[in-house]
């Protein structure tokens, strides 16, 4: 938040040089705290990034990072030009795409859970809903192929009872997306509600109580205490929500991808996994997922900005 | 100042981390070195006369013993050998991961055992020096492995890379073991064949009226399967596909030209599409084979719900009960007269088996020591165990497994109980699989009998094609748009047998992959058959 | 809109959403232990059907399961531990305002969240600090991430008023002093939510397990209940290739694997079901009531 702002305000004015010195003497304390954890992603985070050049080498195990040889954009090119390109970027942006939209879904629940009166029914409504979070990949395409199936399967009985034929889901190309992104919602659901719960617990009851004395509605409260306190948590979700939008969990699309709904269903991710782990074409794997980086990159910078602009909360 | 220490021991630790992942240059290794071949016996137990510490990476399929360094054959082999393991098991979960982390970042284990390893790395880390060439210590060392390579040249041809040299061990199938290399086979509900009057199909037509009258008169589902590749498999060989053998996924000489063909675009392969999308479209094949759960498939083959599989012995795999209801079907004449079973492939089925790398200091040890599990004696061991502690010798020669091993005090299966005292179960590993010797699914009775019903027509050995292997830069254009090519094939064949894409768009779909680059393909493809063949 | 009708309509949405997503709870719970033929086949849809425990005998017979369960209690104990530790500091600091070039900080760390080295440099990294085999390598690699550091930030920000802090500063209160003294207490609740999200990530992850851990006595509950798990699944999965090594009738076992599934799942997933409401606690509003206005 408005970060700069304060920042030179808890400054000194004056003297440029000096007050360097004086700031980091009167502030060290604050620098400590900060320290460990940018050590932390110094060794851990920074480090290992020597790795990536190998998006532009042709990596070679026994002549290690370092010695392998250059080849330049060789694998982007590789990459851009394959016949299944323009289908796995446009799949991929989809997908992100339609899970982007649900967004507030957990945001609406989480206020609506706040609203009931705490008691047991509050107690269990909470504790049910994030459970299926818990619920394994393979468990959970295991169920919606159980239930989506043709022949047995429980969807198409209920089709059938009320005099449609039943369709197989599965392999069609159109029911691909909204099969893998509610059923993700289905089991997310409740989790994404914690930490949106868990900044509604900070909010003032004092605020509450005023607002209940000037005659507000439930609603009006919602509207003009509760959703405005969990703004900035929303907005930072939001944003960094869209600083991940290309990964897309590779191992469900994978289980519920088959030949006749690849179509939909060939992502991105799904290839780097059969490419880089599968095949270890590392250099080529490295490469495509630093041009997914950069998207990334690309779609953060926006949503910072245009979070500035609208809401005037931001990351940075 | 603060600060500046900080900074100062933070740059040192990066130069640290880079420096030490640079020097990990392996020192080649060329042959036995003198301490080596000092404590070697070049023949009889023990390989060594001291006691030798070595690491091995090992792949632990689902089904097997999950800690080698405390299991009864490889305890009983080290006390013969002098030579200890020290096994990394890594399961086949994590399988790729692990061995490509270990090739690259060169923290190389002394061998790789049951490691999946496929020609295409056993060619690139060969030639880079990470994997030791064998074809001199094989000569030297490994007189059981030798005498198979002398007496089928193709095993030869099949792991022999693009700059001549052996890089590893492989899982072989004995040749004479038609059953196990047929893998998936078909089978008919005799039952329903019994009760709908009809006799066994021989030829296409006839297993289309069989289907159909399943499904008319009896109502049941007629042909079940995990997947429909099984299928098409089967029937490459009946509409003139495949004339080569299935090692090479698409690939084949066409009969009229002699020359290399893409089957793929063939008229063979509409007419072979044209069938099955005919069965299909017709309610003969389970409607959801495109994607039906495992399982799903096991529990209905098991309660006898198919009127036909290409699949593993019933009997086996789903049901005894119901299982016994199905016999295996010969190969069928398709509609040209072609009749033979084309999918086998060469006996190799799994190149890299074994492969010792770079870091071991006791390579001709190291080959002594796998070597044994290709001769007589070693593959008893491997296969069957201990003499009195996990099998007996019956009157007439034949080994049985003892009592407490096929029928566990615990509940146990077969193969759970096998798996504490050995490692084969979960395949993949470096020996050879014989009749007599490999009690497994392939063994079993119905499986024989559907093989025996199969061989006739198999296609021979020495028609065969070697699977292939490539040189770095056919192997990089290959896993560009060879990939695209063989993954929009693999589509579009669903498509077409499903209607999801209808068989008028044939001609559009063999624009398509000539578009994409086939020419070179099967240049590629040609050049690399050449080298293998001579 | 009265408060009266929204009581109710809200009391509505919340049941029919909870009772869809119960659903695939009930399902589980009731395929743990019904004939797995019949949930493969669809028979079993919502009740038990032919019950069996079959499932739970098989996982429980299992000597390493209590093992895996100790590792993981002390990986996740110590996971929280050394996650909060790195991270609550560093979240506070960002959120003050006096703190230099935080644009460049968040920077820095934003970028981890964008790119990596991949496995093949992390891991050459843990190697070469010596954690291999060892807890460290469970407990140190991914103890941090951006996405935390950032989401905690905003709550420093919102829920310890800089008066406050500036208030302290006056009465000479270092900032060690008002950090643990001042802004720990008011953001129980982000705090219980970190320790609840990485806790939960280090209670089901096991693949730095497999990669890092080569020891049998350091495998986390993840990795022997995969193990039994996968075992089960035989080569049923794996296709063709795999089922030549098999030995014998696997018939039963693939049936059984169906069932062990849905059993490993309520093996592995009720601690945490149990240890929840304690967690929860803190979520309710009020927490805050009294330490803010001093």
């Amino acid at each position: 938040m408005a970060s700069k702002n304060s920042a030179s305000q808890a400054l000194p004015n004056g003297k440029p040089k000096t007050s360097l010195k004086k700031h980091f003497a009167a502030n060290w304390q604050v620098y400590a705290l900060l320290m460990p954890a940018l050590i932390y992603f110094f060794i851990f985070n920074y480090i290992p990034m020597y790795g990536i050049q190998i998006a532009f080498k042709d990596f070679i195990a026994n002549l290690g990072f370092w010695g392998s040889p250059w080849v330049g954009f060789e694998h982007f090119e590789r990459f851009f030009n394959s016949y299944y390109f323009v289908r796995l970027l446009k799949n991929t942006l989809l997908l992100s795409l339609y899970m982007l939209i649900l967004f507030p879904l957990p945001i609406i629940f989480a206020l609506s859970l706040h609203e009931l009166s705490y008691g047991k029914f509050k107690k269990w409504a909470q504790t049910l809903t994030y459970a299926p979070h818990f619920i394994s990949v393979v468990v959970v395409v295991g169920m919606i192929v159980a239930f989506l199936d043709p022949i047995t399967g429980l969807i198409n009985h209920v089709i059938e009872f009320f005099g449609g034929t039943s369709k197989n889901f599965l392999t069609d190309p159109d029911w691909f997306r909204h099969i893998f992104v509610w059923s993700g919602q289905w089991q997310s659901l409740g989790w994404g509600t914690i930490i949106y719960l868990a900044a509604l617990a900070g909010v003032n009851p004092e605020l509450i109580e005023a607002a209940k004395v000037d005659g507000a509605t439930r609603m009006q409260r919602i509207l003009h205490i509760n959703i405005p306190a969990i703004m900035p948590t929303i907005v930072i979700l939001f944003i960094l929500n869209m600083g991940s939008f290309m990964q897309i969990g590779f191992e469900k699309v994978l289980l519920l991808q088959n030949n006749l709904n690849s179509e939909t269903s060939d992502v991105i991710a799904t290839f780097v996994y059969q490419t880089g782990i599968l095949e270890g074409q590392y250099s080529f794997s490295t490469a495509v997922g630093l041009f997914e980086s950069v998207i990334n990159i690309i779609v953060l910078v926006s949503a910072n900005y245009l979070a500035r602009r609208v809401s005037n909360n931001s990351l940075w | 100042m603060k600060y500046t220490k900080l900074l100062l021991v933070l740059v040192a630790s990066l130069f640290l981390f880079t420096a030490c992942s640079k020097d990990k240059e392996q020192p080649k290794a060329d042959g036995p070195s003198d301490e080596e071949l000092e404590i070697l016996n070049e023949k009889d137990m023990p390989i060594v006369n001291e006691e030798v510490d070595l690491e091995f990476f090992a792949g632990q399929a689902p089904a097997t013993n999950p800690d080698w360094n405390d299991v009864l054959i490889f305890n009983t082999y080290e006390d013969m050998t002098n030579m200890n393991i020290k096994w990394k098991m890594v399961p086949h979960d994590s399988i790729a991961e692990q061995r490509n982390l270990a090739l690259g970042s060169g923290s190389l284990p002394d061998a790789f055992h049951s490691a999946q390893i496929g020609v295409s790395d056993l060619a690139k880390y060969g030639e880079q020096g990470v994997f030791v060439p064998l074809n001199d210590l094989i000569d030297k060392y490994a007189p059981n492995f030798k005498k198979i390579l002398d007496e089928n040249p193709v095993i030869k041809k099949a792991i022999t890379m693009p700059d001549g040299n052996i890089y590893s061990f492989p899982l072989i199938s004995d040749p004479e073991f038609a059953s196990h290399r047929i893998q998936a086979r078909p089978f008919i509900n005799k039952k329903w064949l019994d009760e709908l009057g009809m006799d066994m199909p021989k030829t296409t037509d006839e297993f289309y009226q069989y289907l159909t009258a399943v499904k008319e008169e009896l109502g049941e589902v007629p042909f079940g399967g995990p997947y429909i590749d099984t299928l098409t498999e089967y029937l490459l060989g009946s509409f003139g596909l495949a004339t080569k053998g299935g090692s090479n996924l698409y690939l084949d000489e066409d009969p009229e030209t002699g020359d290399i063909r893409f089957y793929p675009t063939s008229d063979g392969y509409k007419e072979l599409i044209e069938y099955v999308h005919k069965l299909y479209s017709e309610g003969l094949i389970e409607k959801n084979i495109f994607s039906i759960d495992h399982h799903q498939f096991i529990t209905n083959l098991g309660d006898g719900k198919y009127g036909s599989v290409v699949w593993f012995a019933p009997e086996e795999v789903a049901s005894k009960e119901n299982g016994k209801d199905f016999v295996g079907m010969p190969t069928l004449e398709g509609p040209h007269g072609d009749k033979t079973l084309n999918k086998i492939g060469d006996p190799v089925m799994s190149p890299g088996a074994f492969v010792i790398t770079s870091n071991n200091e006791y390579p001709a040890a190291t080959v002594r020591w796998i070597d044994y599990f290709y001769g007589e004696e070693g593959m008893k061991l491997f296969f069957m165990g201990v003499e009195d502690e996990t099998y007996t010798v019956a009157d007439d020669g034949t080994l049985q497994f003892m009592d407490h091993i096929t029928n566990s005090k615990d509940g146990l299966t077969f193969e759970e109980e096998a798996a504490k005292y050995l490692t084969f179960p979960g395949g993949g590993f470096p020996s050879m699989v014989k009749e007599g010797l490999f009690q497994g699914v392939a063994s079993a009775p119905q499986s024989l009998e559907a093989a025996d019903l199969l061989k006739p027509d198999m296609i021979p050995d020495d028609e065969i094609w070697p699977s292939l292997t490539y040189t770095k830069e056919e192997n990089d254009k290959l896993q560009g748009f060879g990939k695209d090519i063989e993954k929009y094939v693999a589509e579009m064949t669903d498509k077409f047998i499903s209607g999801a894409e209808p068989l008028s768009k044939w001609d559009t779909y063999v624009k398509e992959i000539e578009n994409m680059g086939l020419d070179k393909y099967l240049e590629i493809k040609e050049t690399a058959l050449e080298r293998q063949l001579k | 809109m009265s408060d009266k009708t929204f009581d109710i309509l809200n009391k509505i949405l919340v049941s029919l959403i909870v009772i869809i997503i119960v659903y695939p709870l009930i399902f589980v719970v009731s395929a743990s232990i019904s004939d797995p033929a019949a949930v493969s086949t669809g028979k079993m849809w919502l009740w038990p059907v032919d019950i069996t425990l079959d499932g739970f005998k098989i996982v429980f017979q299992n000597d390493d399961i209590w093992m895996g369960y100790r590792n993981t209690i002390i990986y996740v104990v110590l996971g929280i531990v050394v996650h909060l530790a790195l991270l609550l500091p560093c979240a506070y600091a960002l959120s003050r305002p006096e703190v230099k070039w935080k644009t460049g900080i968040l920077w820095f760390i934003l970028f981890t969240m964008l790119f990596n080295g991949g496995m093949i440099p992390t891991y050459l990294v843990v190697k070469n600090l010596g954690m291999l085999d060892t807890i460290w390598a469970i407990v140190i690699p991914g103890a941090l991430g951006a996405w935390s550091i950032l989401v905690a930030r905003t709550f420093f920000e919102q829920n310890v008023p800089n008066q406050l802090v500036e208030a302290a500063k006056i009465d000479g209160a270092s900032d060690f002093y008002i950090f643990f003294k001042i802004a720990l207490p008011l953001s129980i609740p982000i705090i219980a939510v970190m320790a609840l999200f990485h806790g939960v990530g280090l209670w089901n992850q096991y693949f730095s397990a497999l990669i890092y851990l080569s020891d049998r006595n350091l495998f986390p509950l993840q990795l022997i209940l995969r193990e039994i798990l996968v075992l089960n699944e035989m080569s049923a999965t794996e296709g063709v290739q795999d089922i030549s090594g098999s030995v014998g009738s696997f018939a039963d076992q693939v049936k059984i694997a169906a069932q062990i599934k849905y059993a490993v799942m309520i093996v592995s997933t009720l601690p945490l079901i149990i240890v929840y409401p304690f967690v929860q606690r803190f979520f309710v509003q009020g927490v805050l009531i009294g330490s803010v206005k001093e």
